[in-house]
């Protein structure tokens, strides 16, 4: 048994080594390896380019459209997207080829595009538009404006949700520094 | 170096604390909470492009308009149309079902046919086979029961009916039988509408305006938009009931009154305005006010109703002094109310010089049938469904061979249920259009499912208590969810089969029939910048515009007429009256059934929307106990005690209820709610207390001979 004492492996200092190494280790795993296992990447089933349409002069709304009471009505349903690309073009750039895979995929077979939404709520949050009409979209939203390419979507693992989802902690910070009320039922009806 | 325990330790000692400073924990428990939400059982939010369209409802009597949120083009919630002249944008509990209800489990899923206590489904094609069998051989011996007052399909049924030869076609009881009836013994003509919006005095007697009488929805908005909060409100309204109701909750004034005094309390009151100077030239006004005078003097009236006379000489001076006074009489549960109580209301109108003035009751005309062969809705009404089940029963009357049931539940909503099922029973050959399966659907040799409104092509046409004449369209906005059909559809083809002409394929081909003869009559105008109620008072009506009718219909927007159907024989009818509408006296160890019934509850056809549910209070319904009504003073007469099960007997059958002590209710009545006491429909509707309609008696109202049942003595045990 003394013997055994003896050689372990540096005593006690050798046991605050090991330690700072499962400390350093955890802190690795948690901040660089955890978030890559958490989310599982997808990209949208139709590269749309924003940037192409924010360039033709299409303002969001037209697109994302807002009800006379300011509450958003959606995503464009595959047969608005139709009204301007309903045929095929033929076209072997890569928008041309993108803008044939909806109209063949979608437009022909009247099914609409499963778009990847990046900042979904949860089904117990009520979020409405028109209480936010007030800011920029890209205050919430990513300036997809400015993208040919869509971002990529991340799918947490767990949850189900997208990693762009805002947090409750967001709205609070947001309706505190608005002096909004943060009472559970503003949100939670 | 090797890793000794020690050491090992030290490493799991590091990792953790080092994973305290990490998201791990912190991001896994809040994943955790969220992945909650995705179990299965718990209903999603449906995602997509979020539009709205408008129809009509079909389930509420109250026929208002309808805004339907969609979402990716699914039907998610009913709210009120606000250009819909019966909705102005509100909605009532049960017309806000209509999305619900697509998915109840009630629903009849396919055509069933009866085996043995089961049923088995079978196609459309056997169904219609079968059909024209049995129907082919009942020729001669065909009967009809519609539980739709206000649908063009009742011209397809009366006329099919009528070509195989009918034993009767029959409107399940409502306010508009009693109406017809009271209007047809005083020599009137026309459906009476009511014009809430430009009264400003409206004595209401027993109905419940803003809950089950006619359009209620309607009266709702017209109530409030003459009394917006803070001002001095621009009208006066009186409540004459037994309970202190939804309705009578909001008037200014509260008269208790038991249901079967209400013609009492109606002549008692032309005593006091006969008095003061009231006189008219309708034929009868003499001996009408003999029969004031005889024997509804304010102590007549005291001595049978308890009411005080100061009180009466108050509301008549209210009624005289106003500029536009409307008198409005119904049943508190919107059926059973004998044409006395409605006679004698409609006797005041015409002292008040009411009748086919802005602010008083129309008599609207009917608009013209479309199929060959139908009867007119006048003719519909006529009949008295409850007094022929009773004569089928009592074997006074043969059974027919045959019977059609539409939208319609008469084993469970009609007063004496044990009569009525005997009397069903009866009948060897039964067929139920009922998109549930219901009491009498469950009795019934053939279910033959009815697409439900959002599945459908139909229409309302002037519900009852409406104003003015009015026509707005059913449009269907989804396949139906099961294997339905729309029941004008079956019945057409079913005459194909039979060699029947009725002039059209399917049902859409009648409507537009129907709407293109509305196109052609003159007066008529799509309600949109003007409002019917308005035309009423003065303002010019616009003209049709454009010719597309059923492109505005569609819209939601409703064609309406501001008309009145000239009246040359209207008179007071005081023999019948005086037969009708005598003073009694309840005493003894009884006390008076006053039922009450609530949308939310759903009607016979329907049962209990399930969302509707929650909405029924514990003092209504504990369990699966149904809980009755009564004053402390009533409960100390009875010797009951607060929360006592007790034992209601009446028409020969008993009912359980606990006690719930209200003092909203007169003394001497008990109060009873109506939607329950279901023994089939689903898990929100069956099982869920007693129905006490079967509680009451149908009896003859002397003089005008119609079935009545608003009111009877009950023992309580």
């Amino acid at each position: 048994m003394e013997e055994n004492r003896s050689n372990s492996a540096g005593g006690v200092g050798g046991m605050v080594l090991c330690a700072l190494i499962g400390f350093v280790g955890a802190l690795v795993v948690g901040w660089v390896i955890f978030p890559k296992l958490l989310y599982s990447e997808k990209t949208q089933p139709i590269r749309f380019s924003h940037t192409v349409h924010a360039q033709l002069g299409i303002e969001c709304e037209q697109c994302h459209h807002l009800g006379p009471d300011g509450r958003l009505a959606g995503l464009p349903t595959t047969e608005s997207c139709a009204e301007c690309h309903g045929d095929e073009t033929g076209d072997k750039s890569p928008n041309g080829k993108e803008i044939d895979k909806f109209v063949k995929d979608y437009v022909k077979t009247g099914a609409q595009v499963p778009w990847l939404v990046y900042q979904y709520q949860p089904d117990n949050v009520f979020f409405s538009h028109a209480a936010h009409k007030g800011f920029e979209c890209t205050k919430c939203h990513p300036d997809v404006a400015k993208m040919d390419n869509p971002p990529a979507y991340y799918e947490n693992r767990i949850s189900g949700y997208s990693k762009d989802t805002m947090k409750m902690w967001q709205c609070e910070r947001c309706h505190a520094s608005m002096g909004t009320s943060n009472a559970c039922y503003v949100c939670h009806k | 170096m090797g890793v000794d325990r020690r050491a090992f330790l030290g490493l799991v000692a590091g990792g953790a604390v080092g994973t305290m400073f990490t998201p791990i924990p912190w991001k896994l428990l809040d994943d955790v909470s969220i992945w909650t939400q995705n179990w299965p059982w718990i209903p999603k939010v449906p995602k997509g492009q979020i539009d709205y369209v408008t129809t009509t409802s079909k389930l509420c009597p109250a026929g208002e308009g309808l805004k339907i949120m969609r979402v990716a083009g699914n039907p998610i919630t009913a709210s009120g149309n606000p250009a819909h002249p019966l909705s102005s944008g509100g909605v009532s509990a049960l017309a806000r079902s209509e999305v619900y209800m697509l998915y109840s489990p009630a629903r009849v899923k396919s055509p069933m046919k009866k085996s043995g206590k089961a049923f088995v489904p079978i196609t459309w094609e056997q169904a219609l086979i079968e059909m024209a069998d049995k129907l082919g051989a009942a020729k001669g011996s065909v009967a009809c029961i519609s539980g739709d007052q206000s649908g063009t399909v009742n011209e397809v049924l009366s006329a099919f009916v009528g070509k195989l030869g009918t034993a009767g076609y029959f409107m399940m009881p409502s306010e508009a039988t009693t109406a017809a009836k009271g209007m047809q013994v005083m020599g009137g003509k026309g459906q009476a509408g009511y014009d809430f919006e430009n009264a400003d005095t409206v004595l209401v007697l027993g109905a419940d305006i803003f809950e089950t009488w006619g359009t209620s929805t309607r009266n709702r908005k017209a109530f409030s938009a003459k009394r917006p909060v803070g001002v001095k409100p621009a009208s006066n309204y009186i409540y004459v009931g037994p309970t202190r109701n939804n309705t009578a909750a909001v008037c200014d004034q509260w008269i208790p009154a038991s249901a079967a005094d209400l013609g009492v309390v109606a002549l008692g009151i032309a005593w006091h305005l006969i008095k003061a100077g009231a006189t008219s030239a309708a034929p009868g006004f003499d001996t009408l006010r003999a029969v004031v005078n005889g024997g509804f003097g304010p102590d007549d009236v005291k001595r049978a109703t308890g009411i005080e006379p100061a009180v009466l000489a108050g509301v008549a001076k209210a009624l005289a002094s106003s500029k536009a006074a409307m008198v409005v009489t119904g049943s508190p549960f919107g059926q059973g109310l004998g044409a006395g109580a409605f006679m004698a209301g409609m006797a005041l109108n015409i002292l008040l010089g009411r009748i086919n003035k802005p602010g008083g009751v129309y008599a609207l005309p009917e608009l013209a049938t479309v199929v060959p062969g139908a009867m007119t809705r006048e003719a519909m009404l006529k009949a008295d469904l409850p007094g022929f089940l009773k004569a089928v029963a009592d074997g006074k009357k043969p059974a027919p061979k045959a019977l059609l049931v539409y939208d319609a539940n008469p084993a469970y909503g009609l007063p004496e249920a044990a009569t009525m099922a005997k009397a069903l029973e009866k009948i060897p050959y039964k067929v139920s259009f009922s998109s549930f399966m219901d009491e009498t659907a469950a009795m019934c040799d053939l279910v033959l499912p009815n697409s439900l409104t959002l599945e459908r092509y139909d229409d309302v046409v002037t519900p009852y208590g409406s104003g003015f004449c009015i026509y707005s369209l059913v449009t269907p906005y989804q396949k139906p969810v099961h294997d339905t059909r729309p029941t004008g559809d079956v019945i057409l083809a079913l005459a194909r089969k039979l060699s029947i002409e009725l002039k059209f394929d399917n049902f859409l081909q009648v409507l537009k029939e129907k709407v293109a003869s509305l196109a052609k009559t003159s007066g008529g105008f799509v309600a949109k910048d003007v409002m019917p109620w308005q035309v009423a008072a003065g303002k010019p009506a616009p003209a049709l515009a454009g010719g597309d009718l059923w492109k505005a219909l569609s819209a939601g927007y409703a064609w309406t007429m501001v008309g009145s159907v000239t009246q040359t024989g209207l008179g007071f009818a005081p023999e019948v009256l005086a037969k009708a509408v005598k003073p009694g006296k309840t005493s003894g160890k009884t006390v008076t059934l006053a039922p009450y019934a609530q949308l939310r509850t759903g009607t016979p056809t329907t049962g209990i929307p399930c969302q509707d549910l929650t909405m029924v209070p514990d003092t209504e319904l504990l369990g699966e106990t149904t809980m009755v009504r009564m004053g402390s003073a009533t409960a100390k007469a009875l010797g009951v005690k607060p929360g006592a099960m007790v034992k209601l007997t009446g028409a020969g059958t008993h009912c359980k209820a606990q006690v719930h002590i209200f003092e909203s209710v007169m003394t001497g009545v008990v109060s009873a709610p109506l939607g329950f006491g279901h023994t089939a429909f689903d898990i929100f509707s069956k099982g869920k207390g007693a129905n006490y309609l079967a509680l009451l008696p149908v009896t003859e109202e002397p003089g005008t001979g119609m079935s009545m049942w608003a009111a009877a003595e009950v023992k309580i045990a």
